[in-house]
C-alpha cells in the first residue's frame, strides 16, 4: 500500500496548519450564520455577546452546541483513525471500518434501551466506551497487528455485523417504547441535530485525550514503520501501544456517544493530510485534529444545505467512493 | 563481572534456540553463519533484547556486563541497534526522516544523520518516500538508521543479502571502521568466503552453537561439510575490494 506519493503539495507544515485552521474558521462562521434564520455579521456579534436576545437564543441554544459538538466529534474521529492506522500498521484502518464505531453505538443503545441512561449523564459515554473496547479487542483477536488489509477489513466486517445485530436487537425489542425508539434511530445514522450543552459536557473528555495524543507524534512515527524496529530504537512499544489503543478507543466512543455512528472521518481526513504533508506524525497529529473538525463541520453544512441530510449520511456519501478509490490504489 | 560487549548465558528460546552461551569482546566484526533455520535471526533478536523472556533466569543477555532486562527501553536505543533482514514500510516517510528516527533515544533529530546518509550512499535518495525504494535501497536505509543511533553494539540481520557488490563492500568497510572505533558489529550472512575474512565467526546449527572463534578455526572443511553439506577448500579465486 502506498500511502504517500512522491508529490507532496505542501512542504511547509506551518502553512498546512494555517490552511486547516482557516478552513475550520470559515466553516464555523458559516455554520453559525446559515440556517432557517440567516444571521448577519452584526447579529452574530450581538448574539454572541447577548445584546440581541433573539440571535442569542439561536446561537447559544442551537448553533453553538451543534458547532462545538461537530468540532469535538470531527477531531476525535480523525485522531482516532490516525492512531488506529499506526497501531495496525495499515493505512486503511479506521474506527468505522473496524467496527469500533458500531461497538460504541451498540454500547450507547444498550444504555438507553435498558433505561440506565436516565440515571446519570455518564452512563451513555461509559457504555459507549465499553462497547468500543469490546469491538477493539474483537478486531485484535481476529486480525493481529500488521495483518493484511484483507484480514483487517474482514475482521471489521464481522465485528460490524455482530455489533450491528446487538443494536438492531435492542431497537426491535418490544419492550422499547416508541419515544426511546426514535432516540435509538438517532444513533444509527449519526447527526448533530438537537445537540445541547449537555452533549458537549459528555464529549468534553475528548479535549484532554487529544492533548495527550499531541506529544506522541515521534514515537508514532517509529511504531508505524515496525514494532520490533521501534523497540530496538528505544521506544517502550508495549506501553505506547496500550496508550494509543486506549486513547483511540475512548475518542471514538465519546464521539459516537454524542453524535451516533459517523463513518469515514477517521479514514478520509488522515489520508488526505498524509498525501498533502507526508507521513510525519508530529505534523499529522495536530493537522488531523483540526482537519477532522473542519471536515465534520463542513459535511454538516453540506447536509444542511442539501435540505437537512444527516451528518452520517453526508460523510458516508463522501467517504465511500473515496474508500473504493483507496482500495483500487492499494491494489496497484 | 564480565566486560564483554555482548554476553549470553544459557539463552533459550523455546523451539528455536537451545541453550546458547557466548561472549563477544568489544572491537570485533562478528559473522553469524549457519544453514537456513539454524537460529541466526533469533540469536540476533534475543541479543538485541527484542524477544520476550529476555532477562529471566534462563535468558541472561548482557551488554557490557549489564543485564539487558535492567536497562530502560530508551537507554537500550542508545546502546544497541538492530536491523531486520527485510523491511516493510507501510507509510511514505522520506529516507531522511527514517534515518533521523535513529536519533529517537538521543532526543534530537539531526546529529549524524547527514553523515549516515552519505556513508550508505543515500544522499541522492534522501527526499524519496521509503515505500518506493528497492530492497537493497531499503536495506541501506535501515543500516543508515542503525548508524545514526551511534550505538556501540550493532546487530544486523543479513544486511548484505539484498546489496549489490559495491554497496556490500561499503557496508563491510563500515562495519570494520565501527569496530576499529571500539564498537562491536554482529551480523548474519550466508557467504562463507566472506565470513572467512571477519574477526570472529559464530556457527549455529539447529538452534545450537556449533563453534565460535577465529574463522580459520571455526570454518574447517570437516565442519563445513558436516553443517552445510558442502565441500570447501582454500584456493585463489576472484577477489573483490573497494578501489
Amino acid at each position: 500500500m502506498r500511502a504517500s506519493g512522491k508529490i507532496r503539495f505542501i512542504r511547509h507544515s506551518g502553512l498546512a496548519l494555517v490552511l486547516a485552521g482557516v478552513a475550520l474558521l470559515v466553516f464555523a462562521l458559516a455554520s453559525l450564520t446559515w440556517g432557517d434564520v440567516r444571521l448577519g455579521p452584526g447579529q452574530l456579534v450581538d448574539g454572541l455577546l447577548g445584546r440581541d436576545e433573539f440571535a442569542a437564543t439561536i446561537l447559544w441554544q442551537i448553533r453553538l452546541p451543534r458547532l462545538l459538538t461537530g468540532m469535538l466529534v470531527g477531531a476525535a474521529l480523525s485522531g482516532s483513525g490516525l492512531v488506529m492506522q499506526v497501531y495496525f500498521n495499515n493505512s486503511l484502518a479506521s474506527p468505522g471500518l473496524l467496527g469500533v464505531s458500531a461497538g460504541s453505538a451498540a454500547g450507547a443503545v444498550v444504555a438507553i434501551g435498558s433505561g440506565l441512561a436516565t440515571f446519570t449523564l455518564l452512563t451513555v459515554p461509559i457504555f459507549a466506551i465499553a462497547g468500543a473496547l469490546a469491538a477493539t479487542f474483537g478486531v485484535i483477536l481476529l486480525a493481529r497487528r500488521g495483518a493484511s488489509t484483507e484480514r483487517l477489513l474482514l475482521a471489521g466486517v464481522a465485528i460490524n455485523a455482530l455489533l450491528g445485530a446487538v443494536t438492531s436487537y435492542v431497537l426491535s425489542a418490544p419492550t422499547v417504547s416508541y419515544e426511546r425508539n426514535a432516540q435509538l434511530v438517532f444513533w444509527l445514522i449519526g447527526g448533530l441535530e438537537d445537540r445541547t450543552w449537555e452533549h458537549i459536557w459528555m464529549a468534553a473528555p475528548i479535549v484532554p485525550a487529544v492533548l495527550l495524543l499531541l506529544p506522541m507524534g515521534r514515537s508514532m512515527d517509529l511504531l508505524s514503520l515496525g514494532a520490533t524496529e521501534a523497540q530496538s530504537l528505544g521506544v517502550d512499544v508495549p506501553r505506547l501501544r496500550r496508550n494509543l489503543l486506549g486513547l483511540s478507543t475512548i475518542l471514538t466512543a465519546l464521539a459516537t456517544a454524542v453524535a451516533g455512528t459517523v463513518g469515514f472521518v477517521g479514514l478520509i481526513v488522515p489520508h488526505i493530510l498524509r498525501l498533502l504533508v507526508g507521513s510525519e506524525h508530529r505534523r499529522l497529529v495536530p493537522l488531523s485534529l483540526i482537519g477532522g473538525a473542519a471536515f465534520v463541520v463542513g459535511c454538516d453544512l453540506l447536509g444542511r444545505c442539501a435540505g437537512g441530510a444527516r451528518l452520517g449520511v453526508v460523510t458516508s456519501l463522501v467517504g465511500a467512493p473515496f474508500f473504493l478509490w483507496l482500495l483500487r490504489r492499494a491494489e496497484r | 563481572m564480565s566486560r564483554a560487549a555482548l554476553s549470553l548465558r544459557e539463552v533459550t528460546v523455546p523451539g528455536r534456540l537451545h541453550p546458547v552461551s557466548m561472549e563477544l569482546p568489544p572491537g570485533l566484526v562478528v559473522g553469524l553463519v549457519g544453514p537456513n533455520g539454524s537460529g541466526k535471526s533469533t540469536l540476533l533478536a534475543v541479543s538485541a533484547g527484542l524477544l520476550p523472556g529476555v532477562g529471566r533466569e534462563q535468558n541472561d543477555v548482557r551488554w557490557n556486563g549489564q543485564a539487558v532486562a535492567t536497562i530502560p527501553a530508551l537507554d537500550r536505543g542508545r546502546r544497541a541497534s538492530w536491523t531486520p533482514a527485510e523491511a516493510r514500510f507501510e507509510f511514505g516517510f522520506t529516507v531522511r526522516s527514517v534515518v533521523a528516527q535513529g536519533r529517537y533515544a538521543h532526543g534530537d533529530d539531526g546529529a549524524g544523520v547527514e553523515e549516515a546518509l552519505a556513508r550508505l550512499d543515500l544522499v541522492a535518495l534522501a527526499e524519496r518516500p521509503v515505500n518506493r525504494l528497492s530492497g537493497g535501497e531499503r536495506q541501506r536505509v535501515l543500516l543508515a538508521r542503525a548508524l545514526a543511533t551511534a550505538a556501540p553494539l550493532q546487530l544486523w540481520d543479513e544486511p548484505l543479502a539484498p546489496l549489490d557488490p559495491r554497496h556490500g563492500l561499503e557496508v563491510l568497510s563500515l562495519a570494520r571502521s565501527l569496530s576499529r572505533a571500539g564498537g562491536t558489529v554482529v551480523f548474519s550472512l550466508h557467504d562463507l568466503r566472506l565470513a572467512q575474512e571477519l574477526d570472529f565467526v559464530v556457527l549455529l546449527e539447529g538452534g545450537r552453537l556449533r563453534a565460535a572463534g577465529a574463522p580459520a578455526e571455526v570454518l574447517t572443511p570437516k565442519r563445513v561439510r558436516a553443517v552445510f553439506g558442502v565441500e570447501s577448500c582454500l584456493r585463489p579465486s576472484l577477489c573483490l575490494s573497494l578501489p
